[in-house]
C-alpha cells in the first residue's frame, strides 16, 4: 500500500492553478446581484419605477427614496434596478444569438479549411470592414416600431463576424494539434471530432470572450439609448436614464450618477471576470 | 523473413506540396514493402521527408495544398486516392499512430479513460462497462501501474512517459496490424526513451503487428528493426537489413549518418563528427544526386546524373550511390 502511494505521488503531479483572488469573487458576486435584482425585480420590495411622485420631485438620496427621485418623481434606485433588465437582456441575449451562430461556423471553418474557410471568412471580413455601430444605429432608426427583441437581434447579428473570428483563430491553434489527428486516426468522425475534442477546448477561450462581450454589448446598448434609439422611455435602461438626466443634470446631478455608476461597475466586473479567467485558462495551456 | 502476403507495399510514392515557390516534393518517388510482424525503420536527418511519408502512408495529409501519387497497399487497401471516408475504415483497426510529443497528443480535457474508451464503442460497437474493461486492460498492457485509477486521470496529471505510454494504448485499442511510431521517444527523457521501445517491441511480438519505427536517432533503430530505410531529401538513398546498414553501408550518406551518432567508446570528450553543408532546398533539387554537394565522394556524374537504387551484394539490400563504399563484407566489422 505504502509503496503504490509513494509511486501516486511520484506519476501525479498536483493541479497548481492560481487561485483566483478575492477581487475575482467580489466581481462575480457584484455580477450575480445585478443579474438577480433584474430577474426578480418585480417581486422585490421595490417602489414602481414609473410612478411619477410630483411631492418628491428632484430629491436627493435619503432613507425613503434611496438615490433620490427625478424630475417626474420617479424613485431612482428602483429604476436602476429595473433598467438593468434591458441592459442584460441586450448584453446577454445579443451574445447568445452571436455565439448562436458564429461559433459553429467558426469552429466549422476552422476544422474544415478549404474552400468553405476561406468564402465564409472573406464574407465576415467584409461584415467586419463595416462598422457595426452605424450599422445598428441605421437599422434601427429605420425599423419602426423599436423594441427590446428587435434590439436584441440587429446586435447579435452584428457581433456574429466578431464572434466567428475568434472562435475561428482559437479553433485553428487546437485544430492542428496531435490529439486531434490522434482522434482522427483512431477512425473518429468529423461531427465527433469537432464536438468531443475542439469544443471543450474552445469553451473556455469562448466564455471568456463571451463575458467581455457582454459587457461591449451593453456598452453599445448604453450608447444606442443615450441616442434615443434603444427602448422607449418611460421603460427604464440605463443609457436612457442617463440620457433623460443629460438636461437636468446641472440640478440633480444624482440623476446621472446612479445609473452611471451602476453601468460602469457592471461593464468593470465583466471586463475583469473575463479578462481574469482568459489568463486563468491560459496558464493551463502553458501548464500542459 | 517469410514469404508470406506483404502488409504494405509502397510503389513510387510522390507527395508534393504545392507552396507560394512552386512544387515541394516532400517525397519524391519511394517504394518498399513491410512483411506482417516486422519492424522497419526509416531514419533520416530533419526534413529528409520521412514523417511526410509516414503520414501519406497513412493517408494524412492536409486536404488542400497536396498532391500524392503512386501506390501505398496496405492491407490491401489503396490508399492513396481513398476517401476520407473510406480511410477511416482502416484506421485504428488497420493501421494506428504513436506520436512525437505526448505533450500535444492527448486532450487535454479529457480523462484518459475516456480517450481510450472512445475508439472502442464507436468503432467496435462495445458497450460502455465492457469498453471501459478493456480501456483498463491495455493501460495494465502498457504497464501503466494501477490502471484502475489512471483511468479516471487527466492528462495533466501524468509523467511524460506516461502518458506515451497512454498514447501507445489509446493505438492498441483498435487492434492495429501495423503501428506507425513518429519518433516515439523523441519527447522523452533518455532514460523513458529506452522503456517506450522496449515496450513497442514487447507489444510487436505480444499482438504479431508490424512497427515502422521512424527516427532520426539511429541508436532508436540499431537494435529494434529488422530493416531500415535511409532517406535523403525525399528519397531512398539505401535500404537493407539492420546489420546491412550499419555493417556494409555502401551510401556516403549512410556512413556520414552513422559517424556523426555519439559512441559510448570513444573517448570522452571526442567532438562529434558533423555532416557539413545542409539538407538541400527541395524546391530547387539539383538534376544529380542530392547528397552530393555534401559529398566528399562526390563526381561530375554525381552531380549531373541522379542514381537509382542498385542491389548490392545481399537480398534487399539496394543503395542510391555512383561511388558507392567499399563492401566490407567478408572483413571484420568494424
Amino acid at each position: 500500500m505504502n509503496e503504490l502511494l509513494e509511486e501516486v505521488s511520484l506519476v501525479e503531479r498536483p493541479e497548481k492553478n492560481k487561485p483566483l483572488g478575492i477581487l475575482f469573487w467580489v466581481c462575480v458576486g457584484w455580477v450575480a446581484l445585478n443579474v438577480f435584482g433584474a430577474i426578480f425585480a418585480n417581486v422585490l420590495p421595490l417602489q414602481n419605477p414609473l410612478f411619477e411622485n410630483f411631492s418628491a420631485v428632484n430629491a436627493g438620496p435619503g432613507l425613503h427614496h434611496l438615490f433620490g427621485t427625478d424630475d417626474l418623481g420617479r424613485d431612482i434606485f428602483s429604476r436602476v434596478v429595473y433598467g438593468s433588465r434591458v441592459s442584460i437582456a441586450v448584453g446577454v441575449g445579443a451574445m447568445l444569438i452571436g455565439f448562436g451562430i458564429g461559433a459553429p461556423l467558426g469552429m466549422l471553418a476552422a476544422y474544415r479549411r478549404g474552400r468553405f474557410d476561406m468564402v465564409l471568412t472573406t464574407v465576415m471580413y467584409i461584415l467586419l470592414a463595416f462598422p457595426a455601430i452605424i450599422a445598428t444605429i441605421a437599422v434601427l432608426s429605420f425599423w419602426a416600431p423599436r423594441g427590446l427583441a428587435k434590439i436584441i437581434l440587429v446586435i447579435g447579428l452584428a457581433s456574429v463576424p466578431l464572434v466567428y473570428r475568434v472562435i475561428r483563430t482559437a479553433t485553428m491553434s487546437i485544430a492542428t494539434k496531435d490529439y486531434i489527428i490522434a482522434a482522427k486516426v483512431q477512425g473518429a468522425t468529423d461531427r465527433r471530432i469537432l464536438v468531443k475534442e475542439l469544443l471543450p477546448n474552445v469553451t473556455p477561450i469562448g466564455v471568456s470572450f463571451l463575458l467581455i462581450g457582454v459587457a461591449t454589448v451593453i456598452t453599445l446598448e448604453g450608447a444606442l439609448a443615450f441616442l434615443g434609439l434603444s427602448v422607449n422611455p418611460p421603460t427604464p435602461s440605463w443609457g436612457n436614464m442617463i440620457n433623460e438626466a443629460r438636461t437636468v443634470m446641472a440640478q440633480n446631478p444624482w440623476l446621472v450618477i446612479f445609473p452611471s455608476l451602476a453601468l460602469c461597475l457592471f461593464l468593470l466586473c465583466l471586463n475583469f471576470i473575463g479578462d481574469r479567467l482568459r489568463s486563468h485558462f491560459d496558464v493551463t495551456e502553458v501548464k500542459l | 523473413m517469410s514469404e508470406n502476403e506483404k502488409l504494405l507495399v509502397v510503389k513510387d510514392l510522390v507527395t508534393t506540396f504545392a507552396t507560394p515557390g512552386g512544387p515541394l516534393p516532400a517525397v519524391g518517388g519511394v517504394s518498399f514493402d513491410l512483411d506482417q510482424n516486422e519492424t522497419l525503420g526509416i531514419v533520416g536527418e530533419s526534413g529528409s521527408g520521412k514523417t511526410v511519408l509516414s503520414r501519406t502512408i497513412m493517408g494524412l495529409q492536409p486536404r488542400t495544398n497536396v498532391t500524392v501519387s503512386g501506390s501505398a497497399l496496405l492491407n490491401g487497401f489503396e490508399v492513396v486516392g481513398a476517401s476520407e471516408r473510406a480511410k477511416r475504415q482502416i484506421w485504428g483497426t488497420d493501421v494506428a499512430m504513436v506520436f512525437q510529443d505526448p505533450m500535444t497528443s492527448l486532450n487535454p480535457v479529457m480523462r484518459i479513460g475516456k480517450q481510450i474508451d472512445e475508439s472502442l464503442r464507436v468503432r467496435h460497437g462495445m458497450s460502455r462497462s465492457s469498453a471501459k474493461h478493456r480501456a483498463i486492460e491495455l493501460l495494465e498492457l502498457v504497464g501503466i501501474p494501477s490502471p484502475q485509477q489512471r483511468y479516471s486521470a487527466y492528462p495533466g496529471q501524468l509523467s511524460g512517459g506516461m502518458r506515451q505510454r497512454v498514447v501507445i494504448a489509446i493505438a492498441l485499442a483498435g487492434s492495429p496490424k501495423l503501428l506507425m511510431a513518429d519518433e516515439p521517444t523523441t519527447g522523452l527523457d533518455v532514460t523513458i526513451q529506452a522503456q517506450i521501445l522496449n515496450l513497442l517491441d514487447e507489444l510487436k511480438e505480444r499482438l504479431k503487428m508490424s512497427v515502422i519505427l521512424v527516427t532520426h536517432d539511429l541508436g532508436v533503430v540499431a537494435t529494434r528493426t529488422s530493416r531500415i530505410i535511409v532517406m535523403y531529401a525525399g528519397r531512398i538513398v539505401e535500404m537493407g537489413t539492420t546489420r546491412d546498414v550499419f555493417q556494409d553501408h555502401r551510401m556516403p550518406y549512410t556512413r556520414a549518418l552513422l559517424e556523426s551518432s555519439p559512441k559510448v567508446a570513444s573517448p570522452s570528450h571526442t567532438r562529434l563528427v558533423t555532416i557539413p553543408g545542409r539538407p538541400p532546398n527541395l524546391l530547387k533539387l539539383a538534376a544529380g544526386c542530392s547528397f552530393a554537394p555534401r559529398c566528399a565522394y562526390a563526381t561530375d556524374r554525381c552531380r549531373q546524373e541522379r542514381p537509382e537504387l542498385q542491389p548490392a551484394g545481399d537480398p534487399g539490400h539496394l543503395f542510391a550511390c555512383w561511388n558507392p563504399l567499399p563492401t566490407t563484407r567478408g572483413a571484420t566489422p568494424q
